[in-house]
């Protein structure tokens, strides 16, 4: 597997923190590949439900309710996407990772994205996988407030200001952009790929170590010298922005 | 029975048209060539006999009797007619039985039937005739007999069958030969062609001179194949180096994680090990992406998504990315666009495009230099030029930048796959834009947009 072992170590994300026992439904033809992910799912407090083709993945879904789903999308039987088609035709809003090995530019996959699922392509590191389940889940509720607060952090939407404690933060354009995102989805782990595709829009992987190099500005802007940290590196994943150690 | 193969062949149905067409076309001839000798000798019998008449008319009884006689006398062929009627109607001389009842007197020269009196036959003849009334109420009839008309035709339209013949004997032999050669040659191209699919690729269809069309073809095809030839050389190459690039990566993780398990004695050290092990397989992983990649956009045809995409904002955009890159290697990165330009394309992809050059000149640019971004139009072509004082691209290596997996030797320690020049080659391929790399000092590479492509 893919998992990096830094990654184990800080498993600061455990689900049963936020979601009791989030139930996940996972549709995945390969058995190999569906024992991993299910281990390492549970081992992460989810309760994870098995199907190892579409048209039980379907039944599965409907008589489950669970709260999110991976699905596979060449599967036997009924193929990934038809399966969400067809959930979503009976207004089940249950949210989706799209595992796949082909490429993500289709036409088909922006509708997803646009709707809110994801889509993954093989092959895929575990905590990437763990990461953006969680982003399903705990997807920011439409919010009519203008302000965000994580801790000791303010940042007014409008005003386009940030402030950690009395201090003001000035910050880019872009700065303003990622840290907004951040604060949205903070005390989750965002891999660099999610930020890529959410914040910068990127499409492909670019060569140099762009997020690095963003992230590595803003964490200077909001992480003064004698402040508590709040963006962490979690090592061989991505970051995370949290008011804790 | 089988019919030969020629008959079938559409060659031999062409030249049977042909030959049809022909035949038809010398029945019309024959037609023509028939009605207008008739339609002349009758002209000119009508002007005759109207001449004679009135010339004969003037004479007086006497003469004109003479007059007639002198000319039957002279017409051994028979073909004049002349004769005088009485008031009455009887004949009084000439070689006409009885005044015809259609033929008008005092009227123009006109076709009529009539009984010959100098002949057995009592069969009535057609022929051309002229009726005046005399001063002294007899009626002069003079005609000629126009069947010589006839006989001409007759001549002409076996001549035009004798030609005829031989020209239709002629067309179905040059449609057969022609056929039966064409066959020849597809047999033989077709036999080469097996060859090639066979997997001779240095095989090559034959051709005579090059001003015939088969041999033409057979020309263009094989500079097809010239073509084919030197692409499938060009990919086993690539297939090497693919094989290679993967390799290299594929062994320091194996090596890792070999070394790691047998000597490893503390969890930690066994993690580091795996991690290494990792970092080596998303290597891999990474170039197979961005091989998968390059196949998607070379292969896609899809310009129905393409908008028009305003190249200012882009540019100002990847300038805006990369400036704290370029800021912590000491590069002064800038993006002089002055017009707002727009060109018909993929947002996306060509934000790829041009992010991989400023990525590309960064990084191949040393410490303390520059790197500029300019948006320029001129001559109906806009001009994205990416401009670096690193090391640039000598003459001899634009050609191999565009190989897949060139790393110039000057660059070998920098990390990266080597396929980012030809990911925007193939965006500018896509979009029927232009990329131009111009040779050093300092690196400079251009997407050109031609006029047709802006927006």
């Amino acid at each position: 597997m893919l998992s990096k072992p830094g990654a184990g170590a800080a498993k600061v994300v455990a689900a049963t923190e936020y979601e009791l026992m989030a139930k996940v439904l996972l549709i995945e033809d390969d058995s190999e590949t569906a024992e991993e992910i299910a281990a390492e799912l549970a081992d992460r407090g989810f309760e994870v439900e098995w199907a190892a083709n579409g048209i039980e993945g379907l039944d599965k879904a409907r008589s489950l309710r669970p709260d999110a789903m991976i699905v596979d999308r060449l599967l036997p039987g009924m193929d990934g996407l038809t399966v969400i088609e067809a959930l979503r035709k009976d207004q089940v809003r249950t949210p989706v990772l799209v595992l796949s090995a082909l490429g993500a530019v289709d036409d088909r996959v922006r509708g997803l994205r646009m709707g809110g699922d994801d889509y993954l392509t093989k092959p895929f590191a575990i905590v990437e996988l763990v990461a953006r389940i969680e982003a399903l889940l705990r997807r920011p509720a439409e919010s009519r407030e203008t302000t965000l607060r994580v801790g000791p952090l303010e940042l007014d939407l409008i005003e386009r200001t940030a402030k950690r404690g009395d201090r003001v933060i000035d910050l880019l354009p872009r700065e303003f952009r990622l840290l907004e995102y951040m604060m949205q989805r903070s005390d989750q782990l965002l891999t660099r790929a999610m930020l890529l595709e959410e914040v910068w829009n990127y499409k492909f992987v670019p060569a140099t170590n762009l997020v690095d190099v963003h992230m590595g500005r803003l964490r200077h802007k909001v992480d003064g010298p004698d402040d508590v940290p709040m963006i962490h590196n979690v090592r061989g994943a991505g970051f995370i922005l949290r008011t804790g150690p | 029975m089988r019919q030969p193969q020629f008959i079938r062949s559409n060659t031999f149905h062409w030249a049977l048209a042909v030959a049809a067409v022909f035949a038809a076309f010398v029945v019309v001839l024959f037609g023509f060539i028939y009605w207008k000798i008739d339609d002349y000798l009758t002209a000119r019998s009508d002007r005759v006999i109207t001449v004679e008449v009135d010339g004969i008319a003037g004479l007086s009884p006497e003469r004109r009797f003479e007059a007639i006689e002198e000319k039957l006398r002279q017409d051994p062929r028979g073909v004049q007619l002349a004769a005088t009627f009485a008031a009455d109607g009887h004949r009084i001389t000439g070689n006409v039985e009885g005044l015809p009842p259609h033929l008008r007197i005092d009227g123009p020269a006109q076709g009529v039937d009539i009984i010959r009196a100098d002949q057995n036959t009592r069969k009535p003849q057609t022929v051309r005739a002229i009726a005046r009334r005399m001063r002294n109420g007899d009626v002069l009839v003079l005609g000629r007999n126009v069947d010589e008309a006839g006989e001409i035709s007759h001549v002409v339209g076996q001549a035009l069958a004798l030609g005829l013949l031989p020209g239709l004997l002629l067309c179905l032999l040059a449609g057969a030969w022609l056929s039966v050669r064409a066959q020849k040659r597809v047999e033989e191209v077709n036999q080469r062609v097996q060859r090639i699919i066979a997997g001779d690729l240095r095989e090559r269809l034959p051709h005579r001179n090059v001003d015939e069309p088969f041999s033409k073809l057979a020309v263009i095809v094989n500079g097809m194949l010239d073509e084919m030839e030197t692409l499938i050389h060009a990919l086993a190459g690539v297939g090497n180096d693919i094989a290679h690039d993967l390799r290299t990566p594929l062994t320091r993780a194996r090596l890792t994680l070999e070394r790691g398990r047998t000597n490893a004695t503390t969890l930690e050290q066994l993690q580091t090990a795996a991690d290494k092990a990792i970092a080596g397989i998303d290597q891999s992983l990474s170039i197979i992406t961005a091989l998968l990649r390059l196949a998607e956009i070379e292969n896609s045809r899809r310009s129905a998504g393409f908008g028009s995409v305003p190249l200012h904002e882009l540019l100002r955009e990847v300038c805006d990315i990369y400036e704290p890159i370029a800021e912590n290697k000491s590069i002064n990165l800038r993006a002089e666009v002055k017009h707002r330009l727009n060109v018909r394309g993929d947002r996306d992809l060509l934000f790829e495009a041009v992010a991989n050059l400023v990525d590309n000149a960064i990084k191949f640019t040393p410490e303390g230099g520059s790197v500029s971004i300019e948006l320029l139009r001129s001559d109906g072509e806009i001009t994205v030029r990416v401009t670096d004082t690193g090391c640039g691209i000598s003459e001899h290596e634009r050609e191999a930048v565009l190989r897949r997996f060139y790393r110039s030797d000057k660059i070998r320690n920098t990390p990266g796959v080597g396929l980012g020049l030809n990911l925007v080659a193939a965006i500018v391929k896509l979009h029927g834009f232009r990329l131009a790399i111009h040779p050093g000092p300092g690196g400079q590479v251009e997407i050109v947009c031609p006029g047709s492509q802006q927006a």
